[in-house]
C-alpha cells in the first residue's frame, strides 16, 4: 500500500487521482463496449473472515465509475458472456466455474468436486453452447451451456497440462488454444484431441488473437518471453525485444489501432508496441520501482491503456503508457482480467 | 499471492484472547499433568469429561454478562454445549449471520452451532443460519484441510436441510446434489489416506482441521456409513497422533507446522489434542483456539483404550515407519503426489523422526529432528535439526496455481513471515536428502549455485546444556535426559537467533537459541542421540562419539559413511539410495504403517492398532471396527 500512496502523492493529485467519471466525460461518444473487471480488493482477507470489501466482478457504469455487481467473492479470475444472451455468463474462481443465467444476480457452482481453481474460461463465438475451462490439471468443456462439464484432454501430457489460459479462434468453431505448463496446445475439433504447437519449459500465461488480423496471435510465457505467430498459431517465434529471464503475464491488443499492443510483467513492468510489434518500449515512468504489473488491458472504445498493480491499484493511461493516473475507487485492487463486451443493440 | 493460502486462523484465534482470560485456564497454567496411564476406564472417562468441561467453562465464561450479544462463535458453541443462555445465543446468531464469513473456517463453526442449537436456538436464529447458507457463496479453499472442513460442513448441512432445491443453497445445487458431491469427495479423501497415506501428515496445528470434521461426521451424520467413516477416520488420526507424540508432544517430521511450534514443540494445537484425549501434556493457550469446536462435541466420542495406551503406556523403544504423501502438485513435478517415507524412533527420553527429504508442502514442512522429553515442555525449545532455507517461486508454483512473482512477497504478509528470510528454520528443500537409522540422522545437501539462500541452517536450542564445540568437529550437548552429538560436515558459524513475537506482523525478539550457519553448497549434518542413562557421564558419551568411524566427502557429490552408535554402518550418497550394513534401503517396500502399534499394508484401507493384548482393526473396505483382546 505504501507504494501506491507514494505513487499517488508523487503525482499532481488534481490531475492524476481521478476517477473514471472524469475520464468518461472526456470521451466524445458513449462507449460501444461494457467494461468488466475481475478484481479482488483483499484488504487482508483470509479464508473464513468476513468479506469487508467487494471482490469479484466490477462493471463500468454510465458515469464511468466501476460498480461491483453480482456475488462478492474473492479471486474471480475471468468472466465470459454468452454472445447470444449476456444474462448467461461463466466466471472462473477458486471453486471452479460459477454460472449465472440472470446476468449475475444469482450464481451457482457448475463443476463437480474434482475440478478446482479454474484459471480461465472462453466461449466459442461460433458455437456458444461450447465453453472451455482452463484448469490446473487440464481442460474441461461443456457443450450444453454448463449443465455438464467434461474433461477433454486427449493429447495433453499427463504431466505438464497445467492450463493457465484458453482461447478460441474466432474464425473457426472448435479451434482452441490452451496455454499449458508444457507449451501451447491446439485443438481443431472442439477439444476432442490436442497437439502441441509450441513447447515451453514453464507455464504459458496468456494467448490472444489480434482483433485486426485473425492470423496474428501473441502468447506470453513465464520462461520463453513473448511469442508471436503470424500463421494462425501453427508456428511461433520469440519476440527478440522482450527479455525472457522473468515472466511475462499477459498481452492486450488495441482494437482501435492495429499497430498497438501492450504486455505486463511483474518485474519488467509494461512494454508497448505502436508499430505492429517491430519495436517494444518500456512504459514504466510513473509506475512503482518494482513495477508489480499484473495485467494490462486496452479499452476497445478509445484505446485507453489499463494496468493493474498487484494489490495496489489500477492505473490508466491516455497516451499509451507515457503517463499514468490512478483510479481512486480501485486502490488496493488486483485486476485479474479486463473483459470488454459489446453493448447489446438498443 | 492470494490470501486463500492462509488458513492459519489457529494462530489468530489464540492471539485474540487476552492475557487476563488465560488465568482462567487451569490446565494451561497449572502444574504438569501426570504422564502415567490411568488404568481404570471409568476414571479415564471421568477425567476426559473434566477436561472437556474445563474448555467449555472457560470459553463460555468469555461472554461478558452485560453484553446483549456474543460475537465469538466459539463462545456460542460453548454455551450451546452447556445448554445455557439460549436466548442470547439466538440473538447473537441472528446478528452474526447478517455478516457471514466465507469458507471452511466459517462453515464448520456454523455447522456446529446449527447442530448444537437444535432444540435450543429460536426458529429465527435457525432460519438466519439457513439463510446465510443460501446467500453467501462459500470458498472451498485449496488444501486438503480446507476441503475436509468444507465438505463435512456441506454434507451435514445438506442432511440437516434435505430435499431442498438448488435455489436454497449458495452452491446453486440441491440438497441431494450437495450431499452427493460432499460424500464423493470425503470418500475419495479417505481412500487416499487409507491407501497411499495422509497428505497433511502429522500437522502441528492442522490436526484440528481434520479431527473436528471427523468428529462431526461421527456424531451427526444421519447416514450410518458416513457416521462410521467419520468415527474410523478420527480413530485413525488419533492413533497416528498417539504413536507420534512424545509424552503428548508432537515432534517432526510434519507436513505443516509453523515458526513457533517448530522449536517450542509443545506449543501447537496438537498438544490440545494430546491433552484432551490422553491427558499427558498441558493444553496450549486458549485451548488451542479451535479446541472448543472439538470439545463441544467430544463427549460423544470415546477414545479406544488401545490408542490411549499407545500414547501413554510404552515400555520399549520402537521404530514406526509410515507412508504419507505430499500435497497435490499441479506442475513442476513428474508426479501429482510424491510418496513420503517417514521414520520415527521413539524412546522414553527422546524421539527421532524424519522423512527422506524433498518438498512435502511448499512453505511449512519440517523434515527431521531429534526432540527430547522434558519434565514440562512449556516454553522449552527441545529440538535439534538442520535445513536448507530455500525460497523459490518455482517450488511454490508446484503447489499453488499462481503466477510466479507475487507468491514470495505475499506469503510473508499472510502469517508465514519467515518464508523469504535467510535465517528461517521452517521449510523443506529439493536439495536436502535425509536418512535415519534409529537415533542417527544423516542429512545431505547439494545446493545448486545461484540458489537463493545458499546455506544450511542448524537449530541449536538455548535450552541445551553443556554445549561444546569439540575439536573433533562434533558439537556435543545435553537436552533433558538426552545426549546429543551434532556434526556439521562443512565449516560453519554460530549466529544469534530472533524468534517471532507475531506471525502476522513479523515482529521479532531476541532468543537464547543459536543458528548454525554453514554457507557451503555441498553440505551435510549428522546427528546422533543417546539416553543419558546409557553412559557413565557426558564425557563418556563424547568419547564414544569421537570413536565412531566417519568418512565424509562433499565434492563433487556429498557422501558419508558413518558407523552409528548402534553399530550400523550407514552410507549415504546424495542422489542415491542409502545403504545400511551393505544393504540398500528399498522404499518401494515401505508399508502404509509398520511398527509395534500401527500396521497397514499399502492400498489396504485397513489399519490394525495394537497395544499389548488390545487390538482394534479399522477396515474401510467393510466399514467395520473390530476390537479384540488377544489371548
Amino acid at each position: 500500500m505504501m507504494k501506491i500512496k507514494s505513487l499517488l502523492l508523487s503525482c499532481a493529485l488534481g490531475t492524476l487521482l481521478t476517477g473514471f467519471a472524469s475520464l468518461q466525460a472526456a470521451d466524445a461518444t458513449a462507449p460501444a463496449h461494457d467494461i468488466y473487471l475481475c478484481a479482488t480488493i483483499s484488504k487482508n482477507y483470509v479464508i473464513g473472515s468476513k468479506l469487508v470489501t467487494n471482490s469479484g466482478v466490477y462493471r463500468r457504469d454510465a458515469e464511468g465509475a466501476f460498480q461491483h455487481f453480482g456475488v462478492n467473492f474473492p479471486f474471480v479470475l475471468n468472466i465470459a458472456f454468452d454472445p447470444r444472451d449476456r444474462r448467461r455468463c461463466y466466471a472462473v474462481c477458486i471453486n471452479g466455474v460459477l454460472q449465472s443465467t440472470d446476468g449475475g444476480v444469482t450464481w451457482g457452482i457448475g463443476n463437480s468436486w474434482d475440478m478446482t481453481e479454474a484459471k480461465d474460461v472462453c466461449i466459442d463465438p461460433n458455437l456458444p453452447d461450447h465453453v472451455y475451462l482452463a484448469l490446473p490439471d487440464g481442460v474441461a468443456v461443456t457443450t450444453d451451456r454448463g449443465a455438464t462439464w467434461v474433461r477433454q484432454e486427449k493429447g495433453l501430457p499427463e504431466r505438464g497440462k497445467y492450463t493457465q489460459t484458453i482461447r478460441v479462434d474466432r474464425t473457426k468453431a472448435g479451434r482452441v488454444f490452451a496455454g499449458c505448463e508444457a507449451g501451447i496446445y491446439l485443438t481443431e475439433n472442439g477439444a476432442k484431441s490436442w497437439c502441441r504447437v509450441f513447447p515451453a519449459s514453464q507455464t504459458v500465461t496468456d494467448i490472444q488473437q489480434s482483433p485486426h488480423d485473425p492470423k496474428l496471435w501473441y502468447a506470453t510465457t513465464q520462461a520463453e518471453g513473448l511469442q508471436v505467430s503470424r500463421d494462425g498459431g501453427a508456428t511461433w517465434r520469440k519476440v527478440a525485444a522482450i527479455p525472457t529471464a522473468e515472466a511475462i503475464y499477459n498481452i492486450a491488443f488495441d482494437p482501435t489501432d492495429a499497430r498497438r499492443a501492450a504486455i505486463s510483467s511483474w518485474v519488467y513492468g509494461v512494454f508497448t508496441t505502436e508499430d505492429g510489434g517491430q519495436t517494444w518500449v518500456e512504459r514504466n515512468v510513473g509506475l512503482p520501482a518494482d513495477h508489480t504489473a499484473f495485467r494490462v488491458g486496452i479499452d476497445p472504445g478509445n484505446g485507453r491503456l489499463f494496468v493493474s498493480l498487484y494489490r495496489e491499484a489500477m492505473l490508466t493511461s491516455d497516451d499509451f503508457g507515457r503517463s499514468w493516473r490512478g483510479v481512486a475507487s480501485l486502490e488496493g485492487a488486483t485486476v485479474y482480467n479486463y473483459v470488454f463486451v459489446p453493448k447489446p443493440a438498443p | 499471492m492470494k490470501t486463500k493460502f492462509l488458513s492459519l486462523a489457529v494462530l489468530s484465534a489464540v492471539v485474540g484472547f487476552s492475557a487476563a482470560s488465560l488465568t482462567a485456564q487451569p490446565s494451561f497454567s497449572g502444574p504438569m499433568p501426570s504422564t502415567k496411564p490411568v488404568q481404570r476406564a471409568d476414571l479415564r472417562r471421568a477425567a476426559y469429561f473434566d477436561r472437556i468441561d474445563e474448555v467449555l467453562t472457560w470459553r463460555a465464561g468469555l461472554a461478558k454478562p452485560g453484553d446483549p450479544l456474543i460475537t465469538d462463535m466459539g463462545v456460542i458453541v460453548a454455551k450451546l454445549a452447556r445448554r445455557e443462555d439460549a436466548e442470547r445465543c439466538s440473538r447473537s446468531v441472528i446478528a452474526l449471520m447478517k455478516e457471514p464469513g466465507s469458507g471452511p473456517f466459517w462453515m464448520f463453526p456454523t455447522t456446529c452451532i446449527a447442530y448444537l442449537g437444535r432444540g435450543q436456538l429460536t426458529p429465527e436464529a435457525q432460519a438466519a443460519i439457513r439463510t446465510a447458507w443460501r446467500t453467501t457463496l462459500q470458498l472451498r479453499g485449496d488444501t486438503e484441510n480446507h476441503w475436509a472442513m468444507y465438505y463435512t460442513s456441506l454434507y451435514l448441512m445438506s442432511e440437516l436441510y434435505p430435499d431442498e432445491p438448488p435455489g436454497a443453497w449458495y452452491s446453486g445445487k440441491s440438497s441431494a446434489a450437495n450431499l452427493a458431491e460432499a460424500r464423493e469427495y470425503l470418500i475419495h479423501w479417505m481412500d487416499l489416506a487409507t491407501t497411499i497415506g495422509q497428505g497433511e501428515f502429522n500437522p502441528t496445528h492442522y490436526i484440528g482441521e481434520y479431527a473436528i470434521p471427523m468428529l462431526y461426521l461421527a456424531t451427526w451424520a444421519k447416514n450410518p456409513a458416513m457416521r462410521v467413516r467419520g468415527h474410523m477416520m478420527l480413530d485413525w488420526l488419533l492413533a497416528d497422533h498417539a504413536s507420534t507424540t512424545l509424552r503428548g508432544v508432537l515432534r517432526g517430521p510434519n507436513a505443516r507446522t509453523d515458526d513457533t511450534s517448530l522449536v517450542e514443540r509443545w506449543n501447537a494445537l496438537a498438544s490440545f489434542f494430546s491433552w484432551i484425549m490422553f491427558g499427558n501434556t498441558p493444553p496450549t493457550a486458549a485451548y488451542g483456539g479451535w479446541g472448543i469446536y472439538f470439545a463441544a462435541v467430544a463427549k460423544d466420542y470415546e477414545l479406544p483404550e488401545v490408542i490411549y495406551r499407545i500414547a501413554t503406556d510404552r515400555d520399549a523403544d520402537y521404530v514406526q515407519r509410515d507412508l504419507k504423501r505430499t500435497r497435490r502438485r499441479w506442475r513442476n513435478s513428474d508426479v501429482s503426489m510424491a510418496p513420503i517415507y517417514k521414520t520415527s524412533y521413539m524412546r522414553a527420553d527422546y524421539a527421532v523422526g524424519s522423512y527422506q527429504g524433498g518438498i512435502s508442502d511448499p512453505i511449512q514442512a519440517h523434515v527431521w529432528d531429534v526432540t527430547w522429553a522434558v519434565a514440562d515442555p512449556r516454553g522449552v525449545h527441545n529440538t535439534m535439526f538442520s535445513m536448507h532455507p530455500i525460497s523459490s517461486a518455482y517450488d511454490m508454483q508446484m503447489y499453488f496455481t499462481e503466477l510466479p512473482d507475487q507468491m514470495i512477497k505475499g506469503v510473508a504478509k499472510e502469517g508465514k513471515p519467515s518464508y523469504d528470510t535467510p535465517d528461517k528454520l521452517l521449510g523443506s528443500s529439493r536439495f536436502e536428502q535425509v536418512f535415519q537409522d534409529l537415533d542417527t540422522v544423516i542429512a545431505l545437501y547439494a545446493i545448486p549455485p545461484g540458489t537463493r539462500f545458499p546455506h544450511i541452517n542448524g537449530f541449536i536450542s538455548g535450552d541445551l546444556v553443556g554445549l561444546t564445540q569439540d575439536g573433533s568437529g562434533w558439537i556435543f550437548a545435553r537436552g533433558g535426559d538426552t545426549y546429543l552429538a551434532y556434526r556439521p560436515l562443512a565449516p560453519h558459524t554460530m549466529e544469534p537467533m530472533m524468534k517471532y513475537k507475531s506471525m502476522w506482523t513479523g515482529e521479532r525478539t531476541a532468543s537464547t537459541d543459536q543458528r548454525l550457519v554453514s554457507p557451503h553448497l555441498n553440505n551435510g549434518t549428522i546427528v546422533q542421540a543417546a539416553s543419558v542413562s546409557e553412559f557413565k557421564d557426558f564425557a563418556a558419551f563424547q568419547t564414544a562419539i569421537r570413536a565412531l568411524p566417519l568418512k565424509v566427502k562433499l565434492d563433487p557429490t556429498p557422501t558419508v559413511t558413518f558407523k552409528t552408535l548402534r553399530g550400523k554402518t550407514v552410507t549415504c550418497t546424495y542422489g542415491a539410495a542409502p545403504v545400511v550394513d551393505g544393504k540398500k534401503i528399498d522404499y518401494a517396500a515401505w508399508k502404509l504403517f509398520q511398527g509395534p502399534y500401527l500396521n497397514a499394508e499399502r492400498d489396504s484401507r485397513r489399519l490394525t492398532i495394537t497395544h499389548g493384548a488390545l487390538e482394534r482393526v479399522l477396515d474401510f473396505n467393510t466399514l467395520t471396527i473390530t476390537d479384540r483382546v488377544k489371548p
